[in-house]
């Protein structure tokens, strides 16, 4: 039986403001999720608190809808227990880079081989308009009524430098470029960002027909594997570009850690020891 | 044989201090395999700094020719390094008791009762290496004089110690070993316990720390995921839970906090696996948030926290049993939990065990709550036996399945949904009875569902209704209940007389002190009835009753400042105890534990002489 749209969607409709940016970025990983005909019961699904927070609501999956900030160490527990499963991780701007941002750098020194759909608005929506690690210079929102003070984090050139293996930007309005990306976020060994600007209709820091003009497709010539070629042009703002920025492949936790039984069972025909002889090596 | 009147031939104890750095642990680790190799038992209890060099540093060990309850009281023999370790310990010696000190860096007082051994430890080692760092070497050579220990098996154990450091450091040792042979018979030292024969009668016995028997017990009990942080006392559980999960193929991660390790461990529950994190205080503390979020998912998970003292960064190498209403009632909102303290190191093995059963079964964290004195604390113990290991079936109901012991330990593991549940499949159906529902694990086609740390109902849809909030609410403690009334059936925990008016409850690693005053108690005719839960929250309360019923006096002993536990028995059994505390950092000693009981005993007498 060929599997559909459907066969991806959960049960309970979304419920984010009509003109939501999150609509097209489900629909387009609905979309790749289908187009690699990864079998539903074969996906885990984390997500944090926030709007984007809600994906894995949405989606037919192993979902788990967790706490503010903890997504990618849950996912890691969840991708290392059972390794033949496609994890998924999905949030926002406040969750992944504001309270959960610590986690990014250990993900991806262990290079889990899980994806990462990491949706920007710039602000705190579900809580209703606050300022968020990227909301602009000089903006005023409910906590910065006389304008945000603090830098903008700069997102992109922070994945770099924590050498996560494959690093992505897209924009919710362009679903074949965001369909195409997921798909090679997916298929990618190793710890995977797709980090994506998704206008917020309701606090509209970020506006949908700014965000368009504003972004433009990497050229063909880049070539995503020159790490100081993506900080140039993650860092460039007259245009803004899409893409895959970097992609590396350097060996997941999963690897390692299957070397690591190699390692420790090298004696005993690399076969797990019993729990008697656990035991008895104590003795 | 009965315990009470059993009479010892052997049983001493000795205490070695010096600077953290000096070696005592190690020396004193080195006498006690060496004890422990003869038909003897060996208990030993560990002090240390916090910092990696200096401050005081001691191991007691106590040695005796019979099951070891306690690191006991007073101490026999003293071996002190410098000042410091002297005027620390001294006022602990028993009258007539022995001190071998190093006269170059330690003045003693002459007037005290206690027989006095000068060994020039420190120069005796600068002598012979042109190092100070022999000295405990010396020391454990006078020890062995002292006690007329086989010098073979000390040889084998220094190979075994400093073997990979090459053969010029194994030689090295030996003569300084020996060094301490010839200062001990030059001194004279006056033997009064051999420690000669080594036997092969205990073949079936191991050296255990409380941390190695929780890890042990983990992986018996089927764990095969731990996430951890690195946290003074618990670390060791994690070094030898990393060290065994890849051969047993497990897997074992180091991660950024503990909240990331709590995190983790709750995503490869999901994911279907037995998992625990071990910890202490101030990441128990981290949890919390995480913790809550295991109760309303409904996942099994094990944490250890291996308790230390506190408030705040607190005291990281001491003992303390303050953790208690943290890990009952602490953090927001309400969420069942299963708390069990381990009473002594062989316990920690099969409660870790039990812990895993309950998680698996009851969908539920549970904290193993230990401490620094268990953790830390090594005794010889039996070898589990594995032939008594059996896989129960998946239809085994809760209640039937025994409380794990040397005897029989049965192994449980989380009741997956079978085909007639996953129709209409509803991962929190509201169990009437037991508040149990079918789950699933991913890869099962038509397991999916959604957990949501929202409210939500059976089906796992978010939803806020009172309604549903209240049913649900209801639906996660009713797993409580029934194991509270599982707990009513179980094996009872308390003993000693059932014609008294004095009762004594203890929680976790005091068991053993508790125990031996007691003995010592009933040894002078003040009778006494012991209760000792493992399972501390929930309570089988009838049960709990049934000790209660009777007694003048009740007693609550534990080592912490505020009395938590005995909160607790206040408010669910509604006595009022009198309360034993001990909050210095070390355990309490079954002579502290007595004085308290002499007291409580006089109050009664007087009760009864104004009744007359």
């Amino acid at each position: 039986m060929k599997r559909t749209l459907q066969d991806y969607k959960s049960d309970i409709k979304p419920v984010w403001c009509p003109g939501c940016g999150d609509y097209g970025v489900l629909a387009a990983l609905q979309k790749a999720l289908l187009a690699l005909e990864i079998p539903p019961e074969d996906i885990i699904t984390v997500s944090g608190i926030g709007c984007s927070g809600r994906f894995s609501h949405f989606l037919n999956s192993y979902s788990f809808h967790g706490t503010h900030g903890r997504a990618l160490p849950t996912a890691v527990g969840a991708k290392t227990a059972k390794p033949d499963c496609t994890v998924l991780v999905a949030g926002g701007d406040g969750d992944g880079l504001g309270i959960g941002g610590g986690h990014i750098s250990p993900v991806a020194r262990k290079n889990v081989d899980l994806t990462y759909i990491l949706i920007d608005n710039r602000v705190y929506g579900l809580t209703k308009g606050q300022a968020s690690p990227t909301t602009p210079i000089g903006t005023k929102t409910k906590t910065s009524p006389l304008g945000v003070y603090e830098s903008t984090l700069d997102v992109l050139p922070v994945f770099l430098a924590y050498d996560v293996s494959f690093i992505a930007r897209s924009i919710s309005t362009n679903m074949k470029q965001m369909t195409e990306i997921m798909q090679a976020a997916i298929t990618h060994k190793g710890m995977s960002i797709v980090y994506i600007m998704s206008p917020c209709v309701t606090f509209p820091v970020l506006k949908s027909k700014e965000m368009k003009e504003m972004y433009q497709p990497l050229p063909d010539s880049y070539d995503p594997t020159n790490k100081m070629m993506a900080f140039e042009m993650a860092y460039k703002s007259g245009p803004m570009y899409s893409g895959i920025f970097y992609q590396i492949s350097k060996p997941t936790l999963d690897e390692q850690l299957d070397s690591d039984f190699e390692k420790a069972t090298r004696n005993n025909k690399s076969k797990p020891y019993s729990v008697e002889e656990v035991l008895n090596g104590f003795a | 044989m009965n315990d009470i009147n059993y009479r010892s031939k052997l049983d001493f104890i000795i205490r070695v201090g010096g600077e953290g750095g000096d070696g005592v642990i190690s020396c004193g680790e080195l006498f006690a395999s060496a004890a422990a190799r003869t038909e003897n038992h060996v208990f030993t209890y560990i002090t240390y700094p916090a910092e990696i060099r200096g401050g005081f540093s001691m191991i007691q060990i106590r040695v005796r020719d019979w099951t070891i309850y306690s690191m006991g009281s007073k101490v026999d023999y003293l071996i002190v390094f410098n000042q410091e370790a002297y005027d620390h310990t001294i006022h602990d010696l028993k009258p007539g008791g022995v001190v071998i000190y190093d006269p170059d860096h330690v003045q003693i007082q002459k007037d005290l009762e206690a027989k006095f051994y000068p060994i020039p430890l420190t120069k005796l080692a600068v002598d012979l290496t042109g190092g100070v760092l022999g000295k405990n070497v010396v020391a454990l050579g006078a020890l062995g004089e002292l006690f007329q220990v086989n010098k073979k098996g000390l040889h084998k154990l220094l190979k075994d110690r400093y073997g990979q450091k090459g053969d010029v450091v194994v030689e090295k040792n030996l003569k300084l070993l020996e060094a301490g042979y010839s200062a001990g018979k030059k001194n004279k030292l006056e033997k009064k316990f051999h420690l000669k024969t080594e036997t092969d009668s205990k073949h079936n016995f191991m050296m255990l720390s409380g941390n190695e028997a929780v890890a042990l017990g983990a992986i018996a009990a089927g764990c095969r995921f731990v996430a951890g942080y690195p946290i003074t006392p618990a670390t060791p559980i994690f070094e030898t839970l990393t060290k065994l999960m890849p051969k047993v193929g497990g897997r074992a991660i180091q991660v950024e906090d503990e909240i990331a390790a709590i995190s983790a461990i709750i995503g490869a529950s999901f994911a279907g696996e037995k998992t625990i994190t071990p910890t202490s205080g101030p990441g128990l503390q981290l949890m919390g948030e995480q913790l809550n979020l295991a109760s309303m998912v409904e996942l099994p998970i094990v944490i250890v926290d291996v308790q230390r003292g506190g408030p705040s960064t607190g005291l990281p190498t001491k003992t303390e049993q303050s953790d208690l209403k943290y890990a009952i009632y602490g953090t927001f909102g309400e969420s069942p939990r299963i708390i069990i303290a381990p009473s002594s190191v062989e316990d920690c093995f099969y409660q870790t065990i039990r812990a895993f059963n309950l998680a698996e079964r009851f969908q539920m964290p549970v904290i193993i709550l230990t401490d620094q004195s268990i953790g830390y604390r090594k005794a010889t113990v039996q070898i589990p036996d594995v032939s008594n290991m059996v896989a129960v079936k998946r239809e085994q109901k809760s209640g039937k399945i025994v409380v794990p012991t040397a005897g029989r330990i049965e192994i449980a593991s989380r009741a997956i949904a079978n085909s007639a549940e996953l129709v209409d499949y509803k991962r929190f159906l509201d169990n009437a009875k037991t508040g149990i529902s079918p789950i699933t694990i991913p890869g099962m086609a038509g397991g999916q569902y959604l957990a949501t740390g929202l409210e939500h109902t059976e089906d796992g849809k978010a939803n806020y209704t009172p309604e549903v909030h209240k049913q649900m609410t209801r639906k996660r403690f009713r797993k409580l209940t029934r194991l509270s009334a599982i707990l009513e059936k179980n094996p009872k925990e308390y003993y000693g007389s059932t014609k008294t008016k004095i009762g004594i409850i203890g929680w976790g690693s005091t068991e053993g002190a508790i125990r031996e005053a007691r003995y010592i108690a009933e040894k002078k005719g003040i009778k006494i009835r012991q209760l000792h839960p493992k399972v501390i929250s929930p309570l089988p309360e009838t049960k709990i009753r049934h000790f209660l019923m009777g007694l003048k006096q009740v007693i609550v002993v534990e080592e912490n400042y505020t009395g938590q536990f005995a909160h607790f028995i206040k408010a669910k059994f509604g006595v009022v105890p009198i309360e034993i505390h001990k909050y210095e950092g070390i355990p309490i000693t079954p002579q502290e534990i007595y004085a308290g009981i002499l007291k409580v005993a006089r109050i009664v007498d007087e009760e009864n002489i104004t009744r007359l």
